[in-house]
């Protein structure tokens, strides 16, 4: 039987050499102590942000006209949430790599229907008002057409919606019910029960915040708050704090492909830069295998700059 | 306010970063000194001598 050739870029050539004894447990520790220590000093002399949530009822006390706005596209279907498709509903196809209607495939697991979910039975839960009684009333006993065409004349009117004396003002002449609508769900949401009508945890606790977050991204005011402080997409935002502190920049790569071409102008880029960024993962969990790329190390020869007192000696010897 | 309070506010940073912008490179001032420190303590690593090599000796 002939003995293999010897590979250097997969074989370690047998060490007869002696031992040097190392304490990696000594190293350790003080590794722990040193950073606890860091830790403990930067979290003392450092402030770090604190940013408050941003509800519902913060949105529409900051900003009345979008929150109505957008309360309105919610009813007549023209918000992000309502065209989202997967997992919400059957908007559009949603997010797909190449032929792969991904989102599709995997089905409507969150149903939300923007008209019911966030203007109609928020408004039901509310207690007894007369005038939102009939309104609700009107509305259920309508066809889809008087309903369309309700809010299609809200819709048209709402381009010159103000907001005054504390009420939402548009100039609508057919819009049957849709005016008491927007105004009882924009009062609602100033005083905070729209925030609590939105939590749909069935648990003891509250951790279920999609209905409340989908609502208010689909409105500009988030956005704006996000754009303020370098938080979008389009501003390496991933990589990005609040305020001034330092963000994630290890997330450098995943980030950098929403900056060129095509992924900074595609609807897809989410599942298009996932697909990449999972490539580049199998990538690099595959160098030993990959011939050239493996050799890096041994070619660069930085291990003989790490170790360099042993080569040293040996060169002595 | 609470001691540790007082520490805090030597250095806060919850005032709105200071950005470098370059053709579509747009980095936080903090994320430049996080990424240069550990771009020195990656140098330090490589270059400076091992501790307690003089007590150290390879067996022939």
């Amino acid at each position: 039987m002939t003995k293999k050739a010897f590979r250097p870029d997969v074989d370690a050539p047998e060490w007869k050499g002696g031992y040097s004894p190392y304490d990696i447990i000594k190293e350790g520790t003080i590794a722990l102590v040193v950073v606890a220590l860091l830790t403990l000093l930067l979290a003392i002399v450092f402030g770090s942000p604190d940013e408050h949530a941003i509800t519902i009822k913060t949105w529409s006390n900051a900003a009345p006209v979008d929150f109505a706005t957008t309360a309105l596209s919610e009813l007549n279907g023209t918000s992000t949430t309502a065209q989202y498709g997967a997992p919400y509903n059957h908007g559009s196809t949603g997010p797909q790599l190449g032929p792969f209607t991904l989102a599709k495939w995997a089905g409507v697991r969150i149903s939300v229907n923007t008209v019911n979910d966030f203007v109609i039975d928020p408004l039901k839960s509310q207690p007894s008002q007369p005038a939102l009684s009939t309104a609700l009333t009107q509305w259920s006993q309508a066809s889809s057409s008087e309903r369309a065409g309700w809010v299609a004349d809200y819709t048209k009117a709402a381009g010159k919606m103000t907001f005054a004396n504390g009420q939402v003002m548009v100039n609508s002449t057919n819009a049957g019910p849709v005016p008491v609508f927007i105004e009882d769900l924009t009062q609602m949401a100033r005083s905070g029960a729209l925030d609590q009508a939105l939590i749909t945890q069935a648990g003891f606790y509250t951790t279920n915040y999609t209905m409340p977050l989908l609502f208010l991204a689909d409105g500009t005011y988030l956005s704006g708050l996000a754009d303020h402080q370098h938080l979008t997409g389009d501003q390496w935002g991933m990589m990005n704090e609040t305020g001034s502190y330092p963000g994630q920049a290890w997330l450098w790569l995943y980030t950098f492909w929403y900056q060129i071409p095509p992924f900074n102008t595609s609807a897809n880029a989410d599942v298009l830069v996932f697909a990449i960024m999972g490539l580049l993962s199998i990538g690099l969990l595959v160098t030993p295998f990959i011939p050239g790329l493996r050799s890096i190390p041994r070619k660069t020869r930085v291990y003989r700059l790490i170790w360099r007192e042993h080569y040293q000696n040996q060169e002595k010897t | 306010m609470s001691w540790y309070g007082s520490f805090a506010a030597l250095l806060p940073l919850d005032n709105l970063g200071h950005y470098l912008h370059w053709h579509f490179i747009d980095i936080s001032i903090a994320n430049v000194v996080v990424i240069a420190l550990m771009v020195i303590t990656f140098i330090a690593a490589l270059l400076l001598p091992f501790p307690g090599r003089q007590r150290r000796k390879e067996n022939p």
